[in-house]
């Protein structure tokens, strides 16, 4: 996924920017995806973009080790789908400090599947199970 | 009154062979409505059960001919290495078979005199007009992305045949891997319930251009009733769009960037 590391590049530290110029995250496969991989960032959520075809959480991971700080994009599923989970428009607004957990895109770039997360100040778990795509977790795609 | 008019279409039809006489379809009576509730209860909200998806990508591939298989062997290697095609990033329909196939996405059936409707989430395209009034296909139809789709209920299954899908609407086994039916597909289907939330879609696929044999598959689909599952509209292309405020204060949308 270029375009999330050409985001991160542009846009940097975005909170609250009006005209919040994300790349497509049009109609693809999950392959992009290793499912066989976890990895856990902490941050602060810049946007929720609850669109079709596929809902993603923009966060500006806290910097680490000295690096600067990024702009990642976690993929969730449709909109309907989330719902029909619990989820709303409102289940994370921008500001909120979340720690995430994802499945990273093969790629290497700032970016992935969502696979949980908190909100830190309520410590209130978002959860979207899955199981749906429980066979991707063998690593057969 | 009905009776004249039909009637007096007769009359001017016998006299003048030159002057077309339109079918004047009758309103439906209320029996027809009435006869709906006999039909079985496919109300509710369906979503795909994908776990089954997925096996079945695995356990019952497609009769492809030898060079289809080639390319989608490509596309497999492909996906595996997390570089998937993109076949349907323009968000044009998934249409027939595809839809059935693979969405991940929830669909619901409309039941009204005559027809029954597939209605689908997440991409507004999804919409299938099955025809139950006893019609047969167009000699020949326009080709649309779900074909022409004429049914009839066995029992409680309702069985659809369509033909009439374009050439280039994807048989798809997953979104990065599938191939362009080539025409001359036809799909037959029996849909019928399996349990009390369980529906089962069973089909079989001839595509002459791309299967060296038709095809069967069997899709299964769980049931959801209440609010809190309705369907909600689903645009496809919205994500390829971003909310923004033009200099006047006025919300707008602008692309997003592109690839």
């Amino acid at each position: 996924m270029n375009r999330v590391l050409l985001l991160s590049k542009t846009i940097g530290l975005s909170v609250g920017l009006m005209g919040f110029a994300a790349p497509t995250f049009s109609h693809h496969s999950f392959a992009v995806f290793d499912f066989r991989k976890i990895v856990t960032i902490e941050g602060t959520v810049a946007q929720f973009q609850w669109t079709n075809p596929h809902v993603v959480i923009w966060i500006d991971a806290d910097a680490q080790n000295g690096d600067e700080s990024k702009a990642w994009g976690i993929e969730l599923t449709s909109p309907g789908n989330l719902t029909r989970a619990g989820w709303t428009k409102r289940s994370l607004s921008p500001g909120d400090r979340v720690s995430v957990t994802l499945s990273p895109l093969r790629s290497g770039n700032a970016g992935g599947a969502f696979r949980g997360a908190t909100l830190l100040e309520s410590g209130e778990d978002l959860t979207y199970d899955w199981a749906r795509l429980a066979q991707v977790q063998d690593g057969s795609e | 009154m009905r009776t004249f008019v039909i009637l007096l279409i007769w009359i001017v039809g016998f006299v003048d062979p030159t002057i077309v006489v339109a079918q004047v379809d009758a309103a439906p009576a209320a029996q027809a409505w009435t006869d709906l509730a006999k039909l079985p209860d496919w109300g509710g909200i369906w979503i795909p059960d994908v776990p089954d998806q997925r096996a079945q990508v695995l356990e019952n591939t497609p009769r492809w001919t030898p060079s289809a298989a080639e390319n989608i062997s490509d596309m497999m290697a492909a996906a595996a290495t997390g570089r998937p095609a993109r076949l349907f990033n323009d968000c044009l329909p998934e249409g027939m078979p595809t839809w059935m196939l693979i969405s991940h996405n929830a669909f619901e059936f409309l039941f009204t005199p005559g027809r029954v409707t597939m209605l689908g989430e997440s991409d507004g395209n999804r919409l299938r007009r099955i025809h139950t009034d006893g019609r047969g296909h167009p000699e020949d139809p326009d080709l649309t992305y779900h074909g022409d789709s004429v049914g009839y209920w066995d029992s409680a299954a309702l069985v659809v045949d369509t033909v009439g899908i374009l050439p280039e609407v994807y048989i798809a086994v997953s979104e990065a891997v599938g191939l362009r039916n080539g025409g001359d597909m036809h799909i037959v289907e029996r849909m019928h319930l399996a349990g009390p939330d369980t529906l089962h879609i069973e089909l079989e696929i001839t595509a002459p251009h791309v299967l060296s044999a038709p095809w069967k598959t069997t899709r299964i689909y769980e049931r959801l009733r209440g609010a809190q599952f309705d369907i909600i509209e689903g645009v496809c292309l919205q994500g390829s769009f971003v909310d923004q405020v033009d200099e006047d204060g006025n919300a707008i949308v602008v692309p997003s960037m592109p690839e």
